[in-house]
């Protein structure tokens, strides 16, 4: 999109490039730097168990206030007014409610597991385990599939950039960095630096907030937002917004986000203690809030500032017609470009892009972290040495940058960002929920309901787009993901009593 | 519509304030945490190169 034939002049000049390359440049020397404190493999993927409160509430608010976070949400608050909000309600209830009681994570923790498909072996033995761990890996690769993608709409909105060569070269070398502090720092690279990030992305998106209100005026967007969508901007019911099969479906994703997502339970697994982990969740509650909270808001403004703006609102807001969602993506680096001073829009994408890099270094870490130890190393009966699943973590991290790096560049995404990110989460979490939750707190749960609830939830895969578009079905994803949970569930119960483990079967004929 | 307009305004700027102080005593208490862990890792590192 070429903002300046549209006569719109974004505000990023040299001064900010500076601050960003500057910023990004000390960003990786420190990560590389801290290599000197791994010794072994848990101090690479957990960080020595040695998180304390706040740094863990820092690196799990850090990692998961991404700049794709930032974009997703953006969106979806673009497209669907104040109602979005109710996703980030939904999800700081759930993360509050789960640090109150110390659901699933509690357990995890006291089990001393690193991973959730070691839980599964635990629980259900090796066999599962590999196939819970090779769909979680190939879920959340999926997952962070349009990362990329994302990051670059951000650079294309807010630098006014226009050249896709140079674009992909941008990315490219960011993710370049990455790679390199993440295969070389593992988990302590990463806390410190999603700690960093925390400190800037923070303060730059509340000093965000307050000059978008003071920009367009509270009263304004209200009004606007009204005009543009009626009820349905506010209301997350109403039957032409959201509805309700989608409210509950993202009262799921806030359990998931929170719960049962590898990288969020990562930070509980590395935790000092039980303790520490139930404090975390309930201090990251607010993190969890506004992860989404800032960004609807962003998008929110955005669509109120473009529509003001008649040459932006043929291009936003076509008239008789749905903007694609590339185009939607990129509202909110166009509205930050327009009303961010030089210098602050240098420090805020600093931030933005630091963020990006964040995000992927969590991910990178913890998809190669299951890959090695919960897909490959079970095959060895005499185990992997500490130096070989180390090496071998690197070559996947090396490997699903490649990866997402050409997947980036060639998918069509076909639908809103955040429903791209939740279908094909939920190929992995539509059976994890059942195979945690059963597992823990009900001790019939066998390993043939297991299987089946983690076959079921594969076929969530069936709420992406280009999947529906080649079967010619059109079902929305929150339909989909919710059908998948309720059978997984259903398979997990009826396949526990049918087939019981013979541990419990032999317990009953006693 | 008024009752969700009302909701979200207060919802949104009451989050705004406790995100602004959680942000203050996180950044401070991180700190101190980030001290602590790197204090403790060079103790391992340290008995690692020993033990080796």
């Amino acid at each position: 999109m070429d903002l300046n034939a549209l006569g719109i002049e974004t505000n990023f000049g040299r001064l900010d490039w500076c601050i960003v390359i500057g910023y990004l440049l000390i960003i990786v020397a420190v990560g590389v730097y801290i290599k000197r404190y791994v010794s072994n493999v848990t101090d690479f993927i957990v960080a020595g168990r040695g998180l304390k409160t706040f740094l863990a509430v820092a690196t799990m608010i850090g990692t998961e206030l991404g700049l794709v976070t930032v974009m997703y949400s953006a969106q979806k608050g673009f497209t669907g007014g104040f109602a979005a909000f109710h996703i980030a309600l939904a999800s700081a209830v759930v993360a509050l409610v789960v640090g109150l009681s110390g659901f699933i994570v509690v357990p995890l923790r006291r089990m001393g597991v690193m991973t959730i498909p070691e839980f599964y072996e635990r629980r259900f033995g090796r066999r599962v385990r590999i196939l819970g761990g090779t769909i979680l890996a190939f879920s959340g690769i999926l997952n962070m599939g349009m990362f990329l993608k994302a990051g670059s709409l951000f650079v294309m909105g807010i630098t006014g950039m226009t050249s896709e060569y140079e674009l992909k070269v941008i990315m490219s070398v960011l993710l370049g960095m990455v790679l390199l502090y993440t295969a070389l720092g593992g988990m302590v690279s990463v806390v410190v630096l999603d700690y960093i990030q925390f400190v800037v992305l923070s303060f730059s998106l509340l000093a965000t907030s307050v000059l978008a209100i003071r920009h367009l005026g509270w009263h304004n967007i209200i009004e606007k937002v009204s005009e543009l969508q009626g009820e349905a901007g506010f209301n997350p019911f109403h039957s032409e917004g959201f509805g309700t099969s989608y409210v509950i479906w993202m009262f799921f994703l806030g359990l998931v986000n929170c719960a049962i997502w590898q990288t969020a339970v990562i930070r509980a697994c590395a935790a000092d203690s039980i303790r520490t982990v139930k404090r975390l969740y309930t201090f990251a509650s607010v993190g969890f809030l506004i992860r989404f909270l800032l960004p609807y808001f962003f998008g929110i403004s955005a669509l109120v500032f473009i529509a003001q703006n008649e040459s932006l609102k043929n291009v936003f807001l076509p008239q008789g017609a749905k903007a694609a969602s590339d185009v939607t993506l990129m509202a909110m680096p166009v509205f930050l470009s327009q009303i961010l001073r030089t210098g602050l829009i240098g420090i805020v994408s600093a931030g933005m892009l630091a963020a990006f890099m964040s995000t992927h270094d969590s991910y990178l870490l913890c998809w190669s972290s299951v890959l090695t130890q919960d897909v490959v190393a079970p095959w060895f009966k005499k185990g992997l040495s500490s130096k070989a699943r180390l090496l071998l973590t690197r070559i996947f991290i090396v490997a699903i940058g490649i990866f997402i790096l050409v997947w980036g560049l060639w998918y069509d995404l076909g639908q809103d960002l955040w429903d791209y990110m939740a279908i094909s989460g939920a190929i992995y979490f539509t059976g994890a929920i059942a195979l945690l939750v059963f597992g823990i707190y009900w001790k019939r749960a066998s390993k043939v309901g297991a299987y089946l609830a983690l076959i079921c939830g594969f076929s969530a895969i069936l709420g992406l787009k280009p999947i529906q578009v080649l079967l010619g079905m059109d079902v929305s994803s929150a339909i989909v993901g919710l059908v998948v949970i309720t059978f997984a569930i259903t398979l997990m119960i009826v396949g526990s009593l049918i087939f019981p483990d013979r541990s419990i079967s032999l317990e009953r004929k006693e | 519509m008024n009752f969700w307009i009302t909701f979200w305004s207060i919802f949104f700027f009451a989050s705004l304030a406790i995100f602004a102080a959680l942000a203050v005593v996180v950044t401070i208490g991180g700190f101190f945490n980030i001290r602590s862990l790197f204090k403790s890792l060079t103790d391992r590192v340290d008995q690692h190169d020993d033990q080796s």
